[in-house]
């Protein structure tokens, strides 16, 4: 097998060359992903909020909570793939489910709130 | 099922392809975000028929027009690292080809049609500037199609996604791994 330049001893790939092709693993993104998922919820957030408050004849409450509803299931639907594909099939004994269940019902509450409450 | 011969070390590329996998999730939320601006952006126009280029639903649209075929090149940057997902000739692979043409296309409409909308006013949903937009959606969308098709059977191939049950499908991946899914010719 030829390897990268600056890999490998002439007989192939050791395991310290197969972490360094790697670089950070899949596996180990579940907090990055989970920080991104927050993240872009509450940039769903803000944006509905500026077109609520700057644009109101435009943007009524239906809209708003329509919106964000459904941006909110697409979010989730995404994160939910994202921290699945990179656990499943890896060596790592943690499925994150009770993180992921966790996470999705706490921007689930939060969305039920503020429709309830915010943007009319 | 046949088995593509290794370039790189198998964990190493079930690693990379599931890093590829990620961004086209993260590709595929936006693109179904903009199913629901679709209705926010058709209800703005039947109350106010041609407002501006810069009201949020039209942030949300045209970003999306910029955002998904710079997706879709980090996604060509980095696929080069996976040997199997050579085009021919060793060129890009020919769906990822067709997404990021696609929706370059799109990118190209948005200035067409803040002129068509600045010299004739009207915004209904049948007129050409919006037909561009439509068909290189569906150009990026065919071609993204073939690609994740592709991903995803070499996933299956690597051990690293359980195939198909169903025959069918299964023969699918199986003409998808040989360059066969679409055309004899274009891998």
């Amino acid at each position: 097998m030829t390897l990268p330049k600056g890999f490998g001893t002439g007989g192939g790939a050791s395991s310290s060359d197969v972490s360094k092709m790697i670089g950070r693993r899949v596996e180990d993104m579940v907090g990055l992903i989970t920080g991104a998922f927050v993240a872009l919820w509450a940039g769903t957030w803000g944006g509905v909020a500026v077109a609520c408050v700057y644009y109101p004849w435009a943007y009524p409450p239906p809209s708003a909570h329509f919106a964000l509803t459904v941006l909110t299931i697409i979010e989730a639907i995404g994160y939910l793939f994202c921290v699945k594909v990179v656990t499943e099939g890896t060596s790592k004994a943690k499925t994150y489910n009770g993180l992921i269940a966790g996470v999705i019902a706490a921007i689930a509450i939060a969305t039920l709130v503020t429709d309830c409450v915010f943007f009319g | 099922m046949a088995q593509m011969p290794a370039l790189i070390p198998k964990e190493v590329e079930i690693q990379r392809l599931k890093k590829i996998w990620l961004i086209i999730i993260a590709l595929g939320s936006i693109a179904a975000s903009v199913e629901v601006d679709n209705f926010v952006d058709g209800s703005l126009h039947q109350t106010s028929i041609r407002d501006s280029a810069f009201t949020p639903a039209h942030w949300w649209l045209y970003s999306h027009f910029i955002a998904l075929p710079l997706g879709w090149g980090m996604v060509a940057v980095y696929d080069r690292k996976v040997p199997i997902l050579r085009g021919p000739n060793n060129s890009m692979n020919t769906g990822l080809k067709m997404t990021i043409l696609g929706y370059l296309a799109t990118m190209f409409t948005i200035g067409v049609n803040e002129m068509w909308h600045f010299w004739y006013v009207e915004e209904i949903f049948a007129v050409p500037n919006h037909w561009m937009f439509n068909m290189g959606v569906v150009v990026a969308f065919m071609g993204a199609l073939a690609y994740v098709v592709r991903v995803y059977a070499r996933l299956v191939e690597l051990g690293a996604e359980t195939p198909g049950e169903n025959p069918y499908v299964a023969e699918m991946y199986k003409m998808a791994l040989e360059g066969k899914l679409y055309s004899r010719s274009i891998p």
